[in-house]
């Protein structure tokens, strides 16, 4: 009987550990890309100058569980229960560096006409091993999967979240390689073979969401 | 405007910024937006001979209710789906884009319908007869965000007037002194029609009731380039008006001069004839330490004795004008150019490229898909409730798009016009009030 009593009492903690963390994955969070505020930044460089383009339109979804820290106040940014999503896109076409020949250049580098969306989709996040302040964005590692002119890659990066009054603010960077998505850096012609383009991009981009 | 042949001096190059700058030489033009005209006299008719020139602007449709019209501007266009209701010309979904070159007193309601359709409009200027229909119109285009409206004001899409702005607002010409325009050929305006009423239809712009005449069909540009280059809209009109030669029956006069007067103790003048070509069309703005003249697409600076050095102009081209020099202002100097030809040499090739038209119609395809992408991209990121939302992404992409004239601009001068129109038949200084120019 004593017996009996100790194994329903493992089976108890084990049902409500379970419990728990059902119950965390239930009150996920479900969070919708913003326009307002949303931006993200191309930046590459070339023989003749560095060069900028932006997109304001990161639309898209994420799903945060539970756990997920509601403020900055935490000592230490915690590993979370379940598995977050996220899956973002930006079309091609909105990256734009204000001078329209050369948006049509990068467009047709992108081939943009057949892959008109660049996604992104996040596979995990693990706290960052940075130190950390309390009142610090809470920064965590993410590996995820970018898609670019229809190849995708598997990419790290570091990002931080901050609570704001709608939602959360996402701001991440990384550099890629154009040849790495299948993209041959441009050397337009209408600069008589004068420019090179660079192949290495930094991205950099910041997201508004709001609560769903 | 052809004001180039009527050079004052002999031999002059006339550079055109289309032919200077190397990116322009293998430019890549942007994905297609497919057109439809409504209109097809004789101004449709040179839109459409533009278009054709453009490799991105297929037309798919035309639209006149006067059918010799339509059949002969259907030749140059044989693809295009002809119709004589504009409103199934608007039903056609092949249709994206629009041109309105009706008589300006028929404006209205097309626009306001085309906008309700979806369709992107480019409007010819002046927008309206009168002033209450340009509101009208450019009210519509205010609250119509999803569809791109331009006004045909030609000049704002002038690559080297684009240029000169920037250039004279660093105070090149020093303090502001004046400015005088003028618009001069020998031509009747009148039209031949096979019948008194399609006839009286036909010179719709020689009738008061029905147009702003000489100083708002033709002297639209001009008018509208004065208020841009000084950035200031006229505080008083004065205007006199006769018919010297055309005597006819019109009720418009067929020579005319107007003054405004302008903040600051400046004053504009401008003349307008149809009864003498002598030094046909061009723009002179006066400064403290140097004059412009813009004529067609060139312009030349003359300097003042005492105006301080600029360094580059002593490496410039230069005309002589009688017992002037005028140093060549050409867009994009300072950029890589080359010079491979001259305007009046590519207007014999076409006479449809390089005009004042054919840059204000390239604008219009590339901001029409800049802005309907824009639209579409918006919509499938957040979709359209927000609409204020939708008005600010808008706002962020017009540095992406190609300088050309908006709502305001196409109702500020066809305020100007009627004003002046109104000074000219009555002989009379008009003050206005600069309230009119608010549209809200």
């Amino acid at each position: 009987m004593k017996k009996h009593a100790g194994m329903i009492g493992k089976w108890s903690v084990v049902t409500l550990l379970w419990a728990t963390t059902l119950m965390a994955q239930a009150q996920s969070v479900s969070y919708k890309g913003m326009f307002r505020g949303s931006s993200m930044k191309v930046d590459g460089t070339s023989t003749v100058h560095d060069w900028t383009i932006e997109s304001k339109l990161i639309s898209g979804s994420l799903e945060l569980t539970g756990d997920f820290p509601a403020d900055l106040s935490v000592s230490e940014v915690p590993a979370l229960s379940g598995t977050p999503k996220a899956d973002v896109k930006i079309s091609a076409r909105s990256l734009k560096s204000g001078k329209p020949k050369m948006d049509q250049v990068m467009l047709g580098a992108m081939k943009a006409d057949d892959h008109p969306w660049i996604t992104y989709s996040l596979k995990s996040l693990t706290p960052s091993k940075a130190a950390r302040q309390s009142g610090d964005a809470l920064a965590y590692d993410s590996v995820g999967e970018l898609s670019v002119s229809g190849v995708k890659k598997e990419i790290k990066m570091p990002v931080t979240f901050t609570p704001t009054d709608k939602g959360l603010k996402i701001n991440g960077k990384v550099q890629i390689k154009m040849t790495d998505y299948g993209i041959d850096p441009p050397a337009p012609k209408i600069a008589l073979g004068l420019i090179t383009v660079g192949d290495e991009l930094d991205l950099t981009f910041e997201w508004h969401t709001q609560k769903k | 405007m052809a004001s180039a042949m009527a050079m004052m001096a002999s031999g002059a190059n006339v550079l055109k910024p289309s032919q200077v700058t190397a990116q322009e030489a293998t430019s890549n033009a942007g994905p297609p937006v497919k057109f439809g005209v409504i209109g097809c006299g004789y101004h449709g008719r040179d839109i459409v001979g533009t278009l054709a020139v453009l490799p991105n602007a297929p037309i798919v449709a035309l639209c006149d209710y006067y059918g010799a019209f339509l059949r002969r501007t259907g030749r140059s266009a044989p693809e295009a789906k002809q119709y004589a209701d504009y409103k199934d010309l608007l039903a056609d979904e092949q249709v994206e884009a629009v041109v309105i070159a009706t008589p300006s007193h028929q404006h209205k309601q097309i626009v306001i319908d085309a906008l309700k359709a979806g369709k992107h409009v480019y409007c010819e200027a002046p927008l309206a007869s009168s002033i209450e229909d340009a509101r009208d119109i450019a009210l519509a285009a205010r609250n119509t965000p999803k569809a791109y409206f331009q006004a045909g004001l030609q000049f704002r899409s002038d690559p080297q007037r684009d240029f000169l702005v920037d250039y004279v607002r660093t105070g090149a010409w020093g303090q502001t002194v004046s400015a005088r325009s003028q618009w001069h050929k020998k031509t009747s305006w009148k039209r031949a029609a096979p019948t008194n009423e399609r006839e009286k239809e036909i010179n719709w712009r020689l009738d008061s009731q029905l147009s702003t005449g000489l100083i708002g069909e033709i002297g639209i540009h001009q008018l509208d380039a004065k208020n841009w280059f000084l950035g200031m809209r006229p505080k008083a009109i004065t205007g006199i008006g006769s018919t010297v030669l055309w005597k006819d029956g019109r009720s418009e006069p067929d020579t005319v001069q107007i003054n405004l007067e302008y903040d600051k103790g400046i004053h504009a003048g401008f003349d307008i004839t149809l009864c003498n070509s002598f030094d046909t069309d061009y723009e002179m703005y006066y400064g403290t330490d140097a004059a412009l003249m813009v004529r067609g697409s060139q312009a030349w600076m003359f300097k003042e004795a005492d105006a301080p050095m600029l360094g580059w102009e002593v490496y410039a081209k230069k005309d002589t004008f009688f017992k002037e020099v005028g140093i060549y202002l050409v867009a994009n100097a300072t950029k890589l150019t080359t010079v491979t030809g001259s305007g009046e040499d590519a207007a014999k090739d076409n006479p449809y490229k390089d005009t004042p038209l054919y840059y204000a119609l390239e604008a219009f395809v590339h901001n029409a898909y800049v802005h309907q992408s824009g639209v579409e991209d918006f919509v499938a990121g957040f979709g359209d409730e927000d609409e204020d939302a939708l008005r600010e992404y808008l706002v962020e992409l017009e540095s992406s798009k190609k300088p050309a004239a908006n709502y305001l601009h196409g109702y500020e001068a066809n305020v100007v016009a009627c004003k002046a129109h109104e000074a000219i038949l009555g002989n009379k200084r008009i003050e206005i009030d600069d309230a009119l120019f608010n549209l809200s």
